[in-house]
């Protein structure tokens, strides 16, 4: 072994991290090698100054305190954890709402609908004209009070009460 | 009576048992903190990442398989956590250095030399390659072994070995150039 292969062996030789046959190599070379000895104290020098870098105590108070630190931002975390938990149930249970709301809402519609092809073929009544009427305008179209005008009021608050309905479930399901 | 083991604690902790919560951390808060410190340089930075570590750790605490020591997975979480906080500062550095003035009132930069001038060997272990500080500092501070630092840093025992080799060779370059300026002066 040359001078530079014992000098790569340093580190691990201060380390005892070497096999003993490596051992008894480097130690022999050391004996009879100048050079590499005062290689090896300059690596050990290293050593022992990174190792005697000291970090400051911050004092039995903040390792006291530690503990309930941890706690502390624990709670915070499990609150957080806690609603990122119940965050998709709750956004399941929205998503739910809405498409119950769709499915009697498509139920309504499919019913106009059918009620609208039989309209032809039998007498269809008055309500179900009214609900057909609902997938026509959209309620800033609306003439509030020609409708007011000519009908019964009782009858008119009610198709408005249902095309409110209507307006908003579209505008919840324009958000989707 | 024995002393619990840390699996044996956590285990407990699992279970709502709060002294055991307490043991756990008190038994690795110097420990973390140390790690923590070296990494950042302040106690104000290390404190909060220590603790942020412990949450981390005790929020995921189902997820940890237990394939190594409990130290060893709050050593991976808090270098993790270490690494994060060295980018974003460097990233905030990087923004902040816009907004200086043009002449500054005191010189930042030869303030900055004049620390540095006398810390050479903090500056040296500062400005290593990352993965050469890191596998340093266990070494050296926290006396683990290569396989374990392999494990920590998630490489093989042989690159952190490698990784430590580098850092003292670095280090021992820089000081001897030390050496080498203080005799010429
Ligand atoms: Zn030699």
């Amino acid at each position: 072994m040359n001078c530079h292969d014992i000098q790569e062996m340093t580190v691990p030789y201060l380390e005892l991290d070497l096999s003993p046959s490596a051992v008894r190599q480097v130690t022999d070379h050391l004996e009879d090698c100048e050079t590499c000895r005062v290689d090896m104290e300059a690596v050990r020098q290293v050593l022992v100054r990174v190792k005697g870098r000291t970090v400051p105590d911050p004092g039995e108070a903040f390792w006291q305190a530690f503990p309930e630190q941890v706690r502390h931002g624990l709670g915070r975390g499990s609150s957080a954890g806690m609603l990122y938990a119940v965050r998709w149930p709750l956004a399941l249970a929205a998503s739910l709402a809405l498409l119950m709301g769709a499915w009697l809402f498509a139920g309504i519609w499919d019913w106009g609908g059918r009620s609208d092809q039989f309209a032809g073929a039998s007498k269809s009544s008055s309500a179900s004209k009214h609900i057909a009427q609902q997938d026509e305008p959209d309620l800033a179209d609306m003439d509030w009070e020609r409708e007011w005008d000519d009908e019964d009021p009782d009858i008119v608050l009610a198709t408005m009460a249902r095309r409110l309905d209507r307006a908003t479930v579209d505008r919840l399901f324009r958000g989707i | 009576m024995a002393e619990a083991s840390d699996y044996e604690l956590l285990d407990r902790y699992a279970g709502g048992d709060e002294p055991a919560f307490e043991e756990l951390v008190r038994r690795h808060q110097k420990t973390i903190y140390d790690l923590a410190y070296r990494m950042l340089d302040n106690h104000a930075d290390a404190a909060d990442m220590a603790q942020a570590t412990f949450v981390q750790a005790f929020l995921h605490h189902t997820t940890f398989r237990r394939e190594s020591s409990f130290r060893t997975w709050l050593f991976q979480i808090g270098l993790n956590l270490c690494r994060n906080a060295i980018r974003d500062r460097a990233r905030q550095q990087h923004e902040n250095v816009e907004d200086l003035p043009l002449a500054a009132p005191h010189d930042t930069f030869a303030v900055t030399a004049a620390a540095q001038a006398r810390d050479r060997l903090g500056s040296a272990i500062r400005t290593l390659p990352e993965r050469q500080r890191e596998a340093l500092l266990l070494r050296i501070y926290h006396d683990r072994a290569f396989a374990e630092i392999g494990t920590i840093m998630s490489c093989s025992e042989g690159t952190a070995k490698a990784n430590y080799h580098h850092a003292v060779s670095k280090l021992r370059r820089v000081l001897v150039a030390d050496e080498g300026t203080r005799e010429l002066s």
